[in-house]
């Protein structure tokens, strides 16, 4: 441990001289907080999921734009650590305490995953680096089911609660439930009698399909090919307003529904714990920069994800925030810890 | 577009040189990754999702579907040769295929199991080309209930598995059982059983527990007999020969367990993995010398080896035609297909039909790769059992460790592997059966799922079990597998008493 700090204070001297002398230094250097960084190894990008899920993508696709662009020059490798909804990959992390070459990709069940007692670390454990993203949460009923809005839906829960079942993919307590109940709570039904089961294996989709369920609760990307083909209808989404896109900017937010309240699945990148302020620092400026290319703007297109860069303080607010709702709300459906 | 022009441009895309070019690399790799013991198609497809950046679609796409199939075509070769599940569709290959190498027999085992496959696989591309809409509603079909009500009939057949003793069989299942309800129960998110510990909170993998108790447990059976000399220099290849009578006798096997196995492929969920099991259970049942499984039978290596290289084609008509991957593979399929822009879904036919038929069209081509790529192979397969066994035996337990390694880069699950072993061993000494174990395990999980699912959506009530046909019909045919063996049996009982 002791070496590499070495070898960074020196690296990250030799590097201000070299800046010094060439005098083309473009980034105003943070001096003053022990010098700047750039890292002199590979980067490592940790997808705490398997291959193909969400933080796969979002963690290979902002690899390979820093790549291409050279926003980065150091080589990012993105490794998946795989278990434990998360938990076994950030536990890996938090082992490579202070250093500048790792980082992981992040997003609301950092939160939710040790609010139900299943990891030990979270994401008050971490260095926030930057948000890049925001997805949001989608609530999806059949093609010809007989609610076409939100109040529609939530009127029936009212009513007789043990005729509405909800699915998602994760288990209770987790994104996919929370959501729901956390809309469903602000339009006024009783989130303690919410009926919710969880399904794997595209399990989810097929029982909304055939009926089995009424409501699927998801990601909005994942309904949008399902909406086109008209074999479901999105009763409402979960962001504040419109989203931009073809079909997207045809959902209709809760807010507009008289529903005050919204869920944003955001996605961002955390280095280990203690991680030295320089390195911090060139993060930030460094997923500023990917955040507002060209390139990176393609990437959102593609997967339907929007524009939410944040970092620092405001970061850091925003998480606490969050999470101290996502408690408040837990402890009321009685599945706190 | 109707569907002939699409499968004419479909051809046109596997017919171009990339075309031929993509698939023979996707087959050549999923073949090879297929045979390592424990290495399957999500490490092969994973792996080449960065190389696939940039590429046409079209082409990346049948690259990587070929990758798939050519991985479930190539598991059955350590299955036969070394009792070692190369992936997890390819367990039930081994409880003939393994016995047939044994008696000498290894080169046929594995010409069988090639032309197994390769009948398999093209049944299943005719099927999913003429019907691939119209399987979607049937995709669909299941609900919890019914899932539940399949679950259940495949389990009723555990005593089918097992020779000898019931009552082992049932404590085998029960074991079964008891492993796959460790780690967080999606229902709840409550934990179970894991002690703390957070490499237990996903459960055990099923390769982690098939490698143990076959690959591992084999290894410490032949270390323990070593003056038995039934896997050693001696050891012939046998006859490649596959006889008029062979072909015959596993036609029937081939072409009942291809339509099985496809229809199972296309339930999201089940796979080739249960699909193998379920096939190979149904030839048992139907034979008239269900004596001879398990001992070498042609037909209880044909079944499992047709069915599992049909349901992969068949688990493609709810990925293709719906976007809804129906296990792990094909979710890591979907990560591929977006990663290249490709949205799978209902209007992949009519928005990029050169790559929904340029798929199915490639399966073809990749299908007759296969068998003549694997045939002409067999003779240089085979010979890894002339491997002087010391050596076999440290090269079994290396490629089983690397294999359980990849599937999460985590060295706990070695520890599990060996663990697992240890249990093999020990049930193989005491003779309790691995196969109800391996079949409680797979079916065991997604049957307590789909029972509290449904539990959940009739707000308790039983009866949605048979309110609806599929369970009713389902559950009344696992009812009979169970009652009428039994009638049979008294019946003749009570005959051999009055005389």
């Amino acid at each position: 441990m002791k070496k590499t700090w070495l070898t960074a204070i020196l690296a990250a001297g030799a590097l201000t001289l070299a800046g010094c002398n060439s005098d083309n230094s473009t980034e105003g250097a943070s001096s003053g907080e022990g010098g700047s960084f750039e890292p002199s190894k590979t980067i490592e990008v940790v997808a705490p999921a398997g291959a193909g899920g969400g933080w796969d993508t979002t963690a290979r696709e902002v690899a390979r734009i820093f790549g291409e662009t050279g926003i980065i020059e150091e080589n990012l490798t993105v490794i998946n650590k795989e278990g434990g909804g998360g938990a076994i990959g950030w536990a890996y992390i938090h082992g490579q305490d202070g250093s500048a070459h790792n980082m992981f990709v992040a997003s609301p069940p950092l939160m939710f995953v040790p609010l139900n007692g299943q990891s030990e670390h979270g994401h008050e454990d971490f260095t926030p680096l930057a948000n890049v993203i925001a997805d949001y949460g989608a609530f999806a009923v059949s093609a010809d089911s007989e609610w076409d809005d939100l109040n529609d839906l939530f009127d029936q829960m009212k009513e007789d609660p043990e005729s509405v079942t909800v699915v998602g993919t994760s288990s209770p307590g987790s994104m996919d439930h929370m959501q729901f109940v956390r809309i469903a709570k602000a339009a006024g039904v009783d989130p303690t009698k919410i009926k919710y089961v969880s399904a794997q294996d595209g399990g989810a989709l097929t029982s909304v399909l055939n009926g089995s369920v009424d409501v699927f609760s998801t990601g909005v990307g994942e309904t949008v090919e399902q909406v086109r083909a008209g074999n479901i209808k999105v009763l409402g989404i979960t962001a504040e307003e419109r989203m931009e896109g073809e079909v997207l900017s045809e959902f209709p937010t809760a807010i507009e529904q008289g529903i005050d309240e919204s869920f944003i699945n955001w996605r961002g990148f955390f280095g280990p714990p203690n991680m030295d302020q320089a390195a911090i620092d060139y993060y930030e400026e460094k997923f500023k920069e990917l955040s507002e290319s060209e390139e990176f703007a393609e990437v959102r297109k593609k997967y339907g994800w929007s524009e939410m860069y944040m970092s620092g303080e405001e970061y850091k607010e925003f998480l606490d925030t969050e999470k101290q709702e996502i408690q408040t709300l837990l402890e009321e459906i009685g599945l706190g810890n | 577009m109707d569907a002939f022009q699409g499968l004419l441009a479909g051809f046109q895309v596997a017919l171009s040189w990339e075309g031929i070019l993509f698939v023979l690399i996707g087959v050549v790799v999923g073949t090879l990754i297929g045979m390592m013991p424990g290495l399957g198609p999500i490490s092969a497809i994973a792996i080449m999702i960065p190389i696939t950046y940039g590429m046409d679609p079209a082409p990346a796409l049948v690259m990587m579907a070929g990758v798939y199939y050519g991985a479930v075509f190539g598991g059955s070769t350590s299955s036969i040769l070394l009792n070692a599940p190369g992936i997890s569709g390819t367990v039930a290959t081994s409880f003939d295929g393994y016995p047939m190498a044994q008696q000498g027999k290894a080169g046929k085992a594995l010409a069988i199991a090639a032309i197994a496959s390769f009948f398999g696989g093209t049944v299943s591309v005719i099927m999913l080309m003429l019907l691939a809409p119209a399987l979607a509603s049937v995709a669909i079909s299941f609900g919890p209930p019914a899932y539940f009500a399949l679950m259940l009939m495949g389990l009723t057949a555990i005593s089918s598995l097992s020779e000898g003793s019931t009552i082992k069989a049932m404590i085998s299942a029960v074991a079964g059982i008891m492993v796959v309800t460790i780690g967080i129960d999606p229902q709840t998110g409550t934990q179970r059983f894991t002690f703390g510990n957070v490499n237990l909170l996903d459960g055990f993998d099923f390769l982690v527990i098939a490698l143990g108790l076959f690959a591992i447990a084999e290894v410490c059976m032949l270390i323990m007999n070593r003056k038995n000399r039934n896997l050693s220099d001696d050891q012939k290849l046998g006859s490649l020969k596959v006889t008029r009578a062979d072909l015959k006798e596993m036609s029937g096997p081939m072409t009942r367990q291809s339509f099985v196995g496809f229809m199972l492929g296309v339930l999201p969920g089940a796979g080739a993995t249960i699909a193998s099991f379920i096939s190979y259970i149904f030839e048992k049942k139907i034979s008239k010398n269900p004596e001879e499984f398990g001992k070498g039978s042609i037909k209880g290596l044909a079944a499992p080896e047709s069915s599992n290289n049909a349901a992969t084609s068949g688990a493609f008509v709810p990925l293709l035609s719906l976007g809804i991957p129906g296990s792990g593979t094909t979710a890591v399929m979907l990560g591929a297909f977006l990663v290249l822009g490709v949205q799978p879904g209902p209007l992949l036919m009519s928005d990029r039909p050169e790559i929904f038929w340029g798929i199915i069209a490639s399966m073809y081509l990749g299908n007759i790769f296969l068998l003549v790529l694997n045939l002409p192979l067999i003779p240089y397969l085979a010979k890894i059992l002339s491997i002087p066994r010391p050596l076999l035996i440290s090269l079994v337990i290396m490629f089983s460790l690397i294999g359980v390694y990849s599937i999460s880069f985590n060295t706990f699950d070695l520890y599990m592997l060996l663990l697992f072993g240890a249990l093999g061993f020990a049930m193989r000494v005491f003779s309790f059966p691995a196969p109800p174990f391996i079949l409680a395990f797979i079916l065991g999980g997604m049957m307590e799922q789909a029972f509290r699912q449904s539990m959940t959506i009739s707000n308790g009530s039983l009866s949605i079990f048979v309110n609806s046909p599929l369970p009713l019909a389902l559950i009344i045919v696992s009812l009979l597998s169970l009652t009428i063996p039994a009638l049979i049996k008294w019946r003749s009982r009570r005959l051999l008493l009055k005389q």
